[in-house]
């Protein structure tokens, strides 16, 4: 502005002023007004709305859905539009070009203009600035419904999704194809989400991706499910069980008085995938442990390229044709072959040349075969592999991307050995050699509870453990592993210690009791409580094991009654044997005593095992998963269980040395046929079904 | 900008009283302006009285809250009571200030002359709230602060104490001693 | 008697002088837009007069100032309005300083002779909002704690320093009780000595300078 124009303005003022009207007490009644206006309407919120105060601050709760102050939720929506990296252009450059702006505002609309028509730039950048800013205030509010708001009632999945996501994603997330979502939950992103870990179960993690990857999933699920349904249900459903139901409508036999129709009438194509998305989440842990660790056992291992392994799962069985090595080894190496998959303790040497010709495809694991003759047969001419299912067919392909890399990643983990000695050196002392816990050596009067359970494993999923172990668990006095936070373990000794925990999954070091959910009913007799609970440790017949022997007649003498009910009762502190107390009536307890002293009288056999007692469930827990669905033996009933199976009977009472079943379960098999496929049982497990069969199998 | 000299408003030539005489002047003007400001007046004190009010009620609300428990508090069995000299018990108490609830512990004396009846004097010094303790000798509650003496029934016999000791009511209840109004 | 006073008192003080300069000055016509920045200097008292209320009650240490809150809020006389007065007064002063800034913008009123007043009141904005930020923290319930999480979160991303203007913001890695205390001095203390400061310079200046006239078409 020119001195001219300046002194044009005082003038031009004074004229005004002159003109104007004195400020007491004309302004300062405006002024009151508006004052007095203001407060009625602040005593007025103060009393109808008030000032909310929440529950006390919880650092430890994650749950919570943070929001600032509304007058800051410009900002907070405005950093959803700059992501990773370019957040700092959102919380800093802007905010700092938008005050550097205002402050120089005089230096920078330097006209002598002062009417807003006559200065377009200030006043359109000025308006854009209010514009956006009340735009953003209002996509925030409305994207980000408070907690618990608009979810429908009963929907588990969706208020998961309100509870954990709603608040910084809004109603949707859209996820880039090929991204591991399960991954990216647990672990969090650098870009400022946490990770959710510690607060999720694996299960909620999978419902949420399940519900994210596939909202058009959830609702085709919760109108035409969810009468009779939860989603939690089938999340752990077995895949190829879904798809059947899912296409034989009304045909599927629980489906059959309903009136339900087949899903390719109803669903497109897209819908159909999306629902078995949701239903069985993209989350390739979870989908192995459910759909290959039967055969395939826990421990994944696969030498060749994730091309390779994706065409074996997508094609399975039915058109993986094994090449015809007749034309490509000699007679020779076909026999050491032949010999090495029919008996391979008799032919150390077929162990070389499976690895270099068989392992890319068959690893570790060496095929069944009935005889030589059909190994040489098999070997030279090659063939269909038709045990397995044409995942191709079932798993959607979001899911078979999800196991296919967890898969290829799972084959490069470490092998156990080096994880089990770094586990004792740097987690026994707490966790006890087999991972059952003990007194907390860093917190008085608290127990470390087992880490080797089913339970604990099940729930917890490799990130997870990988979390735990690096970041420490501070509240319960456990220090930071990971050389990230201080401890001593690189990133791959932290792998190889999860993958050490992970085998306990397969070969549990210790038999744990099973968690309360399991306990028997209140009207269980004491003698059916020994054998659903106490056998587990102490020997259905009281041989012991893990626990003490009851049979013992020293034992026997050296405890009254009463000792024994109160050791069930109260339990024993930083062992498995939990207070049992709290979970079984004093009744039963009273039973439980009777029924421990009768291994006193007789000695160490208190009657054999029989198909209702222990054999059934062994057989349901370990041999059904494939018995049952694909034919051959089966033993989900007495009479299959004696009656079927291929070339001959499985089972001769009174004679487990000639029955197959033992036979392949104690590796005695003449063609090598181990079961379970994976790995053999517990010897305890094997010793009732020896012990079954020798006493005649007895049905009960 | 230049110097002052170029400012706008200058105090000496500032809008003063001229103009303001001007309208002064004019009946109109004058009736307006009382109207003006006594509406000024009115909204300002409602605004200060909407704020005052409550803000009295406010800071003077924690005074009002009972301060005096009501319960009967227990001191002790009556057996522990000596009845040649004056026996100081002891006996907790919850005091609550607002939303802090503390645990004071207090003494008082308890005498008695036949040992069913019972009197308890508080051992705080009704002058400046010194402790009192009992003086055999002097067969009264000396006071170390200014040297008062109380009697045995807490009666002021020398010194600036301006009231006797301060009593309790007693009860005796299964051989136990209660008072109340601590 | 009362002409006596006054005068004995403008003879020591000079008030009289300073009461006209300040009310019998004669101002602009203007109209109902202007009475945006009064209005925020009486939202201002409003939190003045009820934040020092507050403060009889209010414990600046995690267990207590929830409890202390929740006593204010729940337990005595009037304290829903006064503590509804101060929640409620800073998000209406919030909204009235913006607004008077837009207004301020669209007549071009921080134009000469007016631009420190306008780089005082930039200054007061920003105090304002960090008035906001701290107070949000002191009730210590959910939503303050987890805002003050997210919000020292965001600054973090700050190049270089982010971290440790985090730490030194907050006390330490993590909000605490030291956290709670030096917010609590901020906005108690530092916060409202720069807020009186400028904002006595900016009304100086406001009755020095005088106020914009409403501007006409082609000015």
């Amino acid at each position: 502005m020119k001195k001219e124009e300046r002194e044009a303005y005082l003038e031009n003022y004074e004229e005004e002023k002159k003109k104007g009207v004195p400020f007491w007490p004309d302004i300062i009644f405006k002024d009151s007004i508006v004052a007095f206006i203001i407060f009625i309407a602040l005593v007025a919120l103060a009393y109808f709305v008030g000032a909310s105060l929440e529950e006390i601050a919880d650092p430890s709760d994650a749950t919570y859905t943070p929001r600032p102050e509304w007058y800051f939720l410009f900002l907070f929506q405005l950093l959803k539009f700059f992501p990773g990296d370019l957040e700092v252009i959102g919380v800093i450059v802007l905010p700092v070009i938008a005050i550097v702006f205002l402050i120089l505002l005089p230096w920078i609309d330097r006209s002598s203009r002062r009417h807003p028509a006559g200065r377009p730039v200030v006043i359109g950048v000025t308006v854009f600035g209010m514009v956006a800013a009340v735009f953003l205030t209002v996509q925030a509010v409305e994207e980000a419904p408070p907690p618990g708001g608009t979810t429908a009632e009963g929907d588990r999945t969706a208020a998961l999704y309100v509870d954990n996501c709603a608040g910084c994603h809004g109603s949707t997330v859209a996820v880039a194809p090929g991204t591991d979502l399960f991954a990216v939950i647990s672990a969090g992103t650098h870009e400022g989400m946490p990770s959710w870990n510690a607060d999720l179960a694996a299960d909620e993690i999978d419902a949420l991706v399940g519900f994210i990857l596939a909202p058009r999933g959830n609702e085709v699920f919760a109108s035409s499910c969810a009468g009779c349904h939860t989603a939690d249900e089938l999340i752990e459903a077995d895949a190829i069980e879904l798809r059947n139901a899912l296409e034989a409508g009304s045909g599927y036999p629980p489906h059959e008085t309903l009136d339900v129709p087949e899903w390719s009438e109803v669903l497109s194509s897209a819908e159909q995938g999306q629902l078995l998305n949701f239903l069985t989440a993209p989350d390739g842990q979870r989908l192995w442990t459910q759909q290959c660790s039967s055969c395939h056992g826990r421990s994944v291992a696969f030498a060749g390229t994730t091309e390779e392994l994706r065409e074996v799962v997508v094609q399975g069985g039915g058109h993986l044709d094994m090449p015809a090595f007749g034309a490509t080894l000699g007679d020779a190496d076909i026999e050491i072959l032949a010999n090495y998959v029919t008996d391979p303790a008799s032919t150390p040497e077929g162990e070389q040349l499976f690895a270099q010709s068989c392992a890319s495809c068959h690893a570790q694991r060496i095929p069944r075969v009935e005889s030589f003759d059909e190994a040489v047969q098999a070997i030279a001419l090659g063939g269909a592999h038709e045990d397995m299912p044409v995942w191709g067919e079932i798993l959607t392909d979001e899911q078979t991307d999800a196991l296919v890399a967890y898969v290829a990643e799972a084959a490069e983990r470490p092998d156990l050995a080096s994880g089990q000695e770094l586990y004792a050196q740097n987690c026994a002392n707490c966790h006890g050699e087999f991972g059952e816990g003990g007194l907390n050596p860093a917190r008085s009067d608290d127990i470390i509870a087992p880490i080797s359970t089913a339970e604990y494993l099940r729930t917890r999923d490799d990130q997870t453990l990988r979390a735990i172990i690096s970041q420490g668990q501070p509240n319960f006095g456990m220090s930071p592993f990971g050389s990230a936070f201080g401890g001593p373990l690189s990133d791959d000794q932290v792998d190889e210690l999860v993958a050490f925990m992970r085998a306990w999954e397969a070969n549990p070091p210790v038999e744990l009791p099973p968690e309360v959910e399991d306990v028997p009913q209140p009207t269980a007799s004491g003698q059916e409580v020994y054998g659903q609970l106490c056998a587990q440790c102490h020997g259905q017949l009281g041989q012991g094991g893990i626990g003490t022997a009851f049979a013992d007649p020293s034992w026997q003498s050296a405890n009254s009654d009463r000792d024994i009910f109160d050791a069930v009762n109260l339990g024993h502190e930083a062992t498995a044997m939990i207070a049992w107390g709290e979970v079984l009536t004093s009744q039963q307890i009273e039973q439980l005593v009777v029924h421990i002293r009768t291994f006193e009288s007789s000695g160490s056999t208190a009657g054999p095992p029989t198909y209702d007692g222990a054999v059934s469930s062994i057989f349901e827990e370990s041999c059904t998963a494939c018995h049952g669905s694909l034919g051959g033996w089966t033993g989900t009933s007495y009479e299959e269980a004696l009656n079927t199976g291929q070339g001959g009977p499985t089972i001769i009472p009174g004679d487990p040395d000639n029955s197959r079943l033992v036979q392949t379960m104690i590796d005695t098999h003449p063609d090598g046929v181990i079961m379970p496929p994976a790995g053999l049982l517990p010897d305890d497990t094997v010793q009732i079904i020896i012990d079954w069969v020798a006493a005649g199998a007895p049905e009960r | 900008m230049g110097d002052d000299a170029d400012g706008p408003v200058d105090e000496k030539v500032g809008p003063l009283g001229p103009s303001i005489e001007d309208e002064s002047s004019d009946d109109q003007g004058v009736s307006r302006r009382k109207l003006l400001a006594g509406s000024v007046g009115i909204m300002g004190g409602a605004i200060a009285a909407g704020i005052g009010v409550p803000a009295v009620f406010y800071v003077a609300g924690p005074s009002q809250e009972q301060q005096v428990a009501q319960e009967w508090v227990r001191l002790g069995s009556v057996t522990s009571v000596d009845s040649a000299e004056p026996t100081l018990m002891k006996a907790t108490i919850e005091r609550r200030a607002g939303y802090l609830t503390t645990t004071e512990e207090f003494s008082v004396f308890v005498t008695t002359e036949n040992g069913t009846d019972f009197v308890a004097l508080s051992n705080v010094c009704t002058h400046l709230g010194c402790r009192v303790r009992w003086v055999e000798e002097q067969s009264g509650f000396f006071c170390p602060c200014h040297n008062a003496v109380f009697n045995r029934d807490g009666s002021v016999a020398t010194g600036p104490p301006p009231r006797p000791l301060d009593s309790f009511e007693t009860k005796v209840e299964d051989g136990q001693i209660f008072i109340k109004g601590v | 008697m009362a002409t006596k006073l006054g005068d004995w008192m403008d003879d020591r003080t000079g008030w009289r002088t300073h009461h006209a300069t300040i009310f019998l000055r004669k101002i602009p016509k203007i109209n109902w837009s202007y009475t945006l920045g009064s209005a925020t200097l009486f939202t201002m008292f409003i939190q003045i007069v009820t934040g020092i209320l507050l403060t009889l009650y209010y414990v600046p240490e995690p267990q207590q100032a929830y409890a202390s809150v929740s006593y204010i809020t729940n337990e005595l006389p009037f304290g829903w309005l006064i503590r509804g007065l101060h929640h409620w007064g800073a998000s209406a002063m919030v909204l009235l300083v913006v607004l008077h800034m837009v207004r301020v913008i669209i007549y071009g009123a921080y134009k000469y002779p007016r631009e420190f007043t306008w780089i005082t009141g930039v200054a007061l904005l920003l105090l304002t909002f960090a008035f906001g930020f701290t107070g949000y923290l002191l009730p210590w319930d959910q939503r303050a704690y987890w805002a003050t999480v997210v919000g020292t979160q965001i600054g973090e991303v700050t190049p270089v320093v982010g971290d440790t203007l985090r730490a030194v913001m907050l006390g330490g890695e993590e909000i605490s009780g030291l956290t709670l205390t030096r917010f609590y001095g901020a906005h108690v203390w530092v916060l409202p000595s720069l807020l009186l400061l400028l904002v006595g310079i900016h009304i100086f200046l406001v009755i020095r300078n005088g106020i914009t006239s409403v501007p006409k078409r082609g000015e």
